[in-house]
């Protein structure tokens, strides 16, 4: 098997403080692997058998290596950055157009491709259905399960009121969204090893994409206007022992 | 300022983690530092509360008042000097939360105490930390100060002492004392202290407080010494910490590993061999093969137990330690590497991490050892053995004798037929051992085999009591070091600080008022 994992690199959002007037300090916050790519790669791990290979690919500026570094020590055989000034500013249509654009020229044969259900920092959960989208596979999201048959996968995805169980075929997109608690750490040896592995670079031409396929070009969002909106829960239970009087609390409340 | 007249039996505010559980009249909890000074002023016996996470019954009363500082909670402001930049705190933040603040570099929301150290501050790069890391997070600052509290990093950085810059404290008399370090020191052994009705003057015992090993037995003295050190490890007997500033240290880059190796033992010697080879680790902790097991079968009852992964079933014994990731990390790894296959162990057979989450999870698995033996007893003292506390020593030695303490410590446990399980920083000489009591008689047992291992330590030039204090458990110990003039000399000391016995009796010297 062929396992493609697409990983982010994010601020460490844990670390981001709130200065007097309710404003994100972001500076100095360190960077580090997103959490949900590092459970796309932990379930990687946990799939490999021997002869498998997982390859990590991310797309971002030079220090993202590092996020593919930690990629290497938690378990991933290769690892390739995506990167060309031109990919600057890319929004979820323009990063999902030059993923495919690696998996098409790169890693056609997947077995399987995956990703965190979102990352830590945009919060968009759409890439990897975009993905999907583009190369014509079939997609399957927020699973907090996959096993490996012989040709075939096992997803569990979890969509907080149902969980649907899926047989996926080979080559489906697949973004996870649980990891094990217990996650494994790497040994000193595989520390070492992955410092001094090779981290292959891909440009715009090497991805075969246009100018106006990537990046700030290539993007379809503009963002006219953002505030914070806050949605606070109430924080008001009702039971439902007595469906009639359940209802006219619920009925009180809206 | 609330008040509880009635204090149950099993209230949590007559217990500390050592699980000795006492009683009370009452329990104050002041909310103004007036409020504390009012308390001083009218109550005759008080217990000063931090957290409770003590472990010799510091902060267990008999008696009289419990005055709990749970509401002064807050960090007030940083500020910075010739030395370094520092924190402002009052006494019950926790370590938890002191350290929060800074890795979210918090310090914008707060004011700076001298110009600008705010800013500058939070514009550092590498940012600052607070040195101190007991593995018990959920202590106050205040009682890590009444304490001196230490932690794996004070291999490399010292105990909470070399971090206090200034303290402000609420004396017996009611009164304020602002200090600083540099204010007020001692001439020879005699010091000034200013109260309201004037300047006492203070004869400071005569005695060597051994400064060669980690040390909180009795009280902290050397000649000319600073007034701040007076109160820093006095465990609350001169009064009341309302606030403190503590040194920050500038950051860097830590990479924690864990190594395995299949024998019990070999971690203490490859310990040894790590101190040889030239490789300078932030600290060295270990655990044998009982701490291992202890965590293995926790984990057996919960998986979720530490978020770790599962403890290689060859392993036998473990050795913790944190390196600095920078340039010479290779190398370093390098040089371990053969002394670990030495013992059979291997580079594979390890666990690293850098990022802060990973970090944190090695430090959680060193910090479930204690808690599960402290979950123990307080399970066998809710059911069958109620006046059972924990056995766990804090005892020191140079390092050059560790070796015949480790033996000592091993033959006079199995000689009183009990079982024990021994863990940490073994890189100071200072590891912990936990005797594992399954019921009273046991207890008992105990008891006399720590006092055996008390007398040893002191003989071989080390501590009794490395880093949990003396409290009202081991008052035993500081006559044990000092003889019966030393603990005389401390008394002396406490009766012109507060003459009337007002703060925490029975804590550091017996008080034949309280009665355990
Ligand atoms: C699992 C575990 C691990 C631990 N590991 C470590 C460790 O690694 N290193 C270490 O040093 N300790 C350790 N401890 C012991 C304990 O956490 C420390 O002694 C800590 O300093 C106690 O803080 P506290 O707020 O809980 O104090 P308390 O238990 O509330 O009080 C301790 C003493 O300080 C006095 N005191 C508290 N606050 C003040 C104040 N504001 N003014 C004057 N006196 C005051 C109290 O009267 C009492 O005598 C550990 C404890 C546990 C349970």
């Amino acid at each position: 098997m062929k396992y493609v994992v697409f990983v982010k690199q994010v601020p460490d959002t844990t670390l981001i403080a709130v200065d007097e007037n309710g404003n994100l300090i972001r500076a100095g916050v360190p960077s580090i692997l997103d959490p949900y790519s590092e459970h796309a790669l932990e379930t990687a791990v946990s799939l490999k058998k021997e002869g498998d290979l997982i390859v990590a690919v991310t797309m971002g500026p030079d220090q993202a290596q590092s996020a593919l570094r930690r990629c290497l020590e938690i378990g991933a055989d290769e690892a390739y950055l995506l990167s060309d000034r031109a990919f600057a500013g890319a929004d979820v249509h323009a990063t999902a157009r030059t993923l495919s654009a690696f998996v098409e020229k790169f890693a056609a044969d997947a077995s399987l491709i995956m990703f965190g259900k979102q990352a830590a920092d945009g919060d968009t959960a759409q890439v990897p259905a975009e993905v999907a989208e583009m190369l014509g596979r079939e997609q399957f999201c927020y699973c907090v399960s996959v096993n490996a048959e012989d040709d075939h996968f096992v997803t569990v995805q979890d969509y907080g009121d149902e969980r649907r169980t899926c047989r996926a075929p080979m080559g489906s997109v697949v973004s996870v969204s649980e990891g094990d608690i217990n996650r494994r750490l790497p040994s000193i040896a595989r520390f070492i090893e992955a410092s001094e592995a090779e981290i292959k670079r891909l440009d715009r031409i090497a991805l075969g994409l246009g100018n106006f396929s990537v990046g700030m070009n290539g993007s379809r969002t503009k963002i006219v206007k953002s505030v914070n909106v806050r949605s606070e829960r109430l924080g008001k239970i009702t039971d439902g022992s007595d469906p009639v009087k359940a209802a006219a609390y619920l009925k009180e409340l809206i | 300022m609330i008040k509880i007249t009635e204090v149950p039996e099993d209230s949590p505010y007559t217990i500390d983690e050592c699980k000795i559980r006492g009683y009370a009249d009452e329990v104050l909890i002041p909310e103004t530092e007036e409020d504390i000074r009012e308390a001083v002023r009218n109550c005759p016996s008080i217990t000063i509360s931090g957290r409770r996470t003590g472990m010799c019954g510091g902060s267990v009363p008999y008696g009289g008042t419990v005055l709990s500082l749970e509401k002064f909670d807050h960090i007030l402001g940083v500020g910075k000097d010739e030395r370094s930049f520092y924190v402002r705190v009052q006494p019950c933040v926790t370590v938890r939360q002191l350290n929060d603040f800074i890795r979210k570099k918090g310090y914008l929301s707060l004011p700076s105490l001298t110009e600008g150290a705010n800013e500058e501050l939070s514009a550092d790069r590498d940012g600052y930390f607070y040195p101190v890391d007991p593995t018990e997070l959920n202590g106050s600052l205040g009682g890590n100060i009444a304490a001196n509290a230490s932690g794996p990093r004070t291999f490399k950085y010292g105990p909470t002492r070399r971090w206090v810059r200034r303290v402000r404290v609420i004396l017996s008399d009611g009164s304020v004392l602002d200090i600083k370090r540099g204010d007020i020191k001692a001439t020879g052994r005699t010091i000034e202290i200013p109260f309201s009705d004037g300047m006492r003057m203070i004869e400071l015992p005569t005695y060597e407080f051994n400064m060669n090993v980690k040390n909180v037995t009795g009280l902290y003295v050397e000649d000319d010494m600073d007034a701040v050190d007076l109160f820093v490890g006095s465990e609350g007997i001169f009064g009341v910490i309302t606030e403190a500033d503590l040194y920050l240290a500038p950051a860097h880059p830590l990479i924690s590993n864990i190594v395995f190796l299949p024998n019990d033992g070999d971690s203490y010697s490859l310990s040894k061999d790590f101190r040889a080879s030239g490789v300078v680790p932030e600290f060295l902790e270990f655990f044998d093969s009982g701490s291992l097991d202890l965590i293995r079968s926790s984990r057996k009852d919960d998986p979720k137990f530490t978020d770790m992964p599962d403890i290689p079933d060859t392993a036998g014994s473990a050795l913790f330690f944190d390196l600095p990731m920078d340039g010479n990390l290779k190398d370093n790894y390098l040089r371990v590497k053969p002394l670990i296959e030495r013992y059979g162990g291997s580079l594979e057979d390890s666990w690293c991490g850098y990022e802060l989450k990973d970090r944190e999870r090695f430090f959680a698995f060193r910090h479930s050892v204690p808690q599960t033996i402290f979950d123990y007893v307080a399970r066998l003292k809710g059911s069958s053995a109620p006046k059972i506390n924990k056995m766990g020593t804090d005892m020191s030695v140079p390092l050059d004798r560790l070796d015949e303490m480790m033996e000592f410590y091993d033959s006079t446990i199995r000689s009183y037929g009990l079982e024990y399980v021994i863990f940490g920083h073994i890189g100071h000489g200072h590891p912990h051992v936990e005797i594992i009591l399954k019921d009273m008689e046991a207890f008992r047992k105990a008891k006399d085999a720590y006092r055996e291992l008390a007398r040893k330590a002191i003989e071989l030039g080390g501590s009794p009591s490395a880093e949990h204090g003396i409290g009202k458990m081991k008052v035993e110990y500081v006559e044990m070091m000092y003889g019966s003039e030393g603990v005389d000399q401390i008394r002396s000391v406490k009766k012109a600080m507060d003459p009337e016995n007002r703060f925490n009796a029975g804590n550091v010297f017996a008080d034949g008022e309280v009665r355990m």
